[in-house]
């Protein structure tokens, strides 16, 4: 009885490392094996084969050995082959259960048995996805609480607004009688603030709503250029105000997965801006078109445009042009950062070229045309802008110390944060001797990280039109 | 003298809009929920209801279901997009939506062209 639990005690202590296994390995293939080889060897010379006939016999020997070696080799090359299937099998199955966990499938668990230090990792993985599969549930539902939450507080938010804006039309339009002029002016102002406190509450509901609602999306096929006739169709009757023409062109758009309420949104927004910052008896052009992997929307008014550096800042959440149209018609600055946030979680790309002041502007945003598979979180007040733009005065600050600081913002006054003007000044620099090549080359690694993908458009400094074509920069 | 039926859970909501329709000349009667609303159509028809979407007790689609012959145009203070229009607009007898908090002059307006003056 003890000696069989002492055998499997010394079982799985050799068992319980790798290095145990591989050093018996080395031990059996090292001394064993060729012992035996030795000692049949021996055998042979001493008793089978007479001491005179050495000579005659040794071919007979010189077989003997090469039989007995090429034996050895091909168990040591058997027993090595085993070994090393015992450490990759398991390795395998811990790679594939990573890669499914990449895949979203958070609740993978291995099972390994092998008794040494890789069924110690098996074990440590399976708690770790099991964490993080807890973790994930939780997120989800705290989302669902969140969404739940906001569409009961929505109705509460926005109700009490609808009886006192009509008892204070009533009061303005004189339903109770006639007012003093005093009493006009001071029910102006309440009436003034309660519409700011309606849109506020509007578009801050809107952005909790996009926010949590990556959950709402409802996919379905949907034909755009349908979409789009309605959506001018309605805003006519707001162009008419100002006598504005909306003009639609369309090519032959595929139907396609998308979600129409969230385009119908941004498309709205868009045209209603068109309109908000066209003159009177001016145009807008509204155009889709299919292009390799997405559908192209544009929107083009010929307004009151954007500067550069509005351009860039245009999406940033609660950015209004300092233009008077804005004073006037209200709004919150928000429009153009939900458009975004919608645009971008399902993966298309929104932007804004301008041939300058006065001179219109085009919006542009792009749906792609296979659907997407898991939103990515709508991320509305953030703006990736600012971000880099801190990054990249961090690593003027590292790079040329205090004075990188006041170079950083000379920079940005001159409006060349862009990825090429860095470049170029980061040559300047090195030309004048102010870094050596070898600082030069690491600074511009730098910068060439943050700016990252090539692709991103928010990172390419503003076309410029000229007469029509689009002159692309560098 | 039209009659216009009023139907919200907001008592400050019906009388808001009891106030701008008499003062029109309508005789305007309110209604708390779905069901209620049911009872006083059945005891007098009005020209006209207007029925806030989202209220307690039967959901507004079963009730719409049974009203018949009357003009419903469906209040709402949560935005409703052009599809849920779509999906809410099951009979003829839908002819408005109006968007809460409204302009007093604009639900005037409304009413008056429902109901033909």
């Amino acid at each position: 009885m003890g000696w069989e639990d002492e055998k499997s005690t010394l079982r799985k202590k050799i068992f319980s490392k790798i290095s145990y296994k591989l050093t018996l390995l080395f031990f059996i293939v090292g001394v064993v094996a060729p012992s035996i080889g030795i000692c049949y060897f021996y055998f042979l010379t001493s008793t089978i084969i007479p001491k005179e006939t050495i000579a005659e016999n040794r071919f007979l020997l010189e077989s003997s050995l090469i039989m007995i070696i090429s034996v050895i080799a091909i168990d040591t090359a058997i027993i090595g082959f085993f070994i090393s299937k015992s450490i990759s099998k398991p390795i395998k199955i811990l790679s594939n259960a990573t890669k499914e966990m990449e895949r979203g499938n958070l609740k993978i668990q291995t099972d390994i048995s092998t008794g040494d230090e890789i069924e110690e990792l098996s074990k440590a993985f399976n708690q770790a996805s099991s964490t993080l599969a807890k973790l994930d549930q939780n997120r989800r539902e705290i989302d669902k609480a969140k969404t739940e939450f906001l569409s009961i507080t929505s109705h509460e938010l926005r109700s009490p607004m609808t009886p006192m804006k009509a008892q204070l039309q009533m009061l303005m339009n004189g339903y109770f009688g006639k007012l003093t002029n005093k009493q006009k002016k001071s029910l102006d102002i309440i009436v003034r603030n309660a519409d700011r406190l309606d849109k506020i509450i509007l578009d801050f509901l809107e952005i909790s709503r996009i926010e949590a609602a990556r959950l709402k999306f409802s996919f379905k096929k949907t034909d755009l250029v349908e979409l789009a006739k309605e959506i001018v169709d309605f805003m006519d009757a707001f162009a008419k105000e100002k006598n504005i023409s909306l003009k639609l062109k369309s090519t032959k758009t595929p139907i396609i997965e998308a979600d129409p309420d969230r385009v119908s949104q941004v498309l709205r927004n868009l045209i209603n801006n068109a309109i908000k910052f066209s003159k009177n008896n001016s145009e807008i052009k509204i155009c889709i078109a299919p292009e390799d992997d997405h559908i192209l929307f544009s929107v083009r008014d010929f307004g009151v445009g954007l500067s550069p550096e509005d351009q860039i800042r245009v999406f940033e959440p609660f950015y209004q042009t300092e233009d008077h149209s804005n004073r006037k018609h209200g709004g919150t600055g928000l429009g153009l950062a939900i458009c975004r946030g919608i645009v971008e979680s399902q993966k298309g790309k929104i932007w804004v070229e301008s041939p300058g002041v006065g001179k219109g502007t085009i919006f542009y945003f792009t749906i792609p045309l296979k659907p997407v598979r898991e939103i990515e979180p709508i991320k509305v007040l953030f703006s990736p802008r600012t971000i880099i733009e801190k990054k990249l005065k961090n690593e003027f600050q590292t790079m040329l110390g205090p004075l990188g600081i006041s170079e950083f913002e000379e920079l940005k006054n001159k409006n060349s944060l862009w990825e090429e003007d860095i470049m170029s000044y980061i040559d300047k620099l090195t030309n004048c001797y102010i870094l050596n090549e070898n600082q030069g080359d690491i600074f511009k690694n730098k910068i060439k990280k943050i700016f990252g993908d090539k692709k991103d458009i928010i990172n390419d400094k503003p076309n410029i039109i000229k007469n029509d074509e689009v002159v692309k920069r560098g | 003298m039209k009659t216009i039926l009023v139907v919200d859970d907001e008592p400050d909501i019906r009388d808001s809009v009891k106030m701008i329709l008499e003062s029109r000349g309508y005789t305007v009667d309110t209604a708390e929920n779905g069901d209620e609303c049911l009872k006083k159509i059945k005891d007098s028809k009005p020209d006209l209801v207007l029925l806030d979407i989202m209220m307690p007790g039967t959901p507004v689609t079963e009730i719409v279901k049974k009203i018949n012959d009357v003009k419903i145009a469906f209040m709402s203070v949560v935005r409703i997009s052009e599809a849920r229009k779509k999906g809410l607009c099951t009979k003829d007898n839908i002819v408005d939506f109006i968007q809460k908090p409204f302009d007093v002059g604009d639900l005037v307006g409304r009413v008056e062209l429902i109901l033909g003056e």
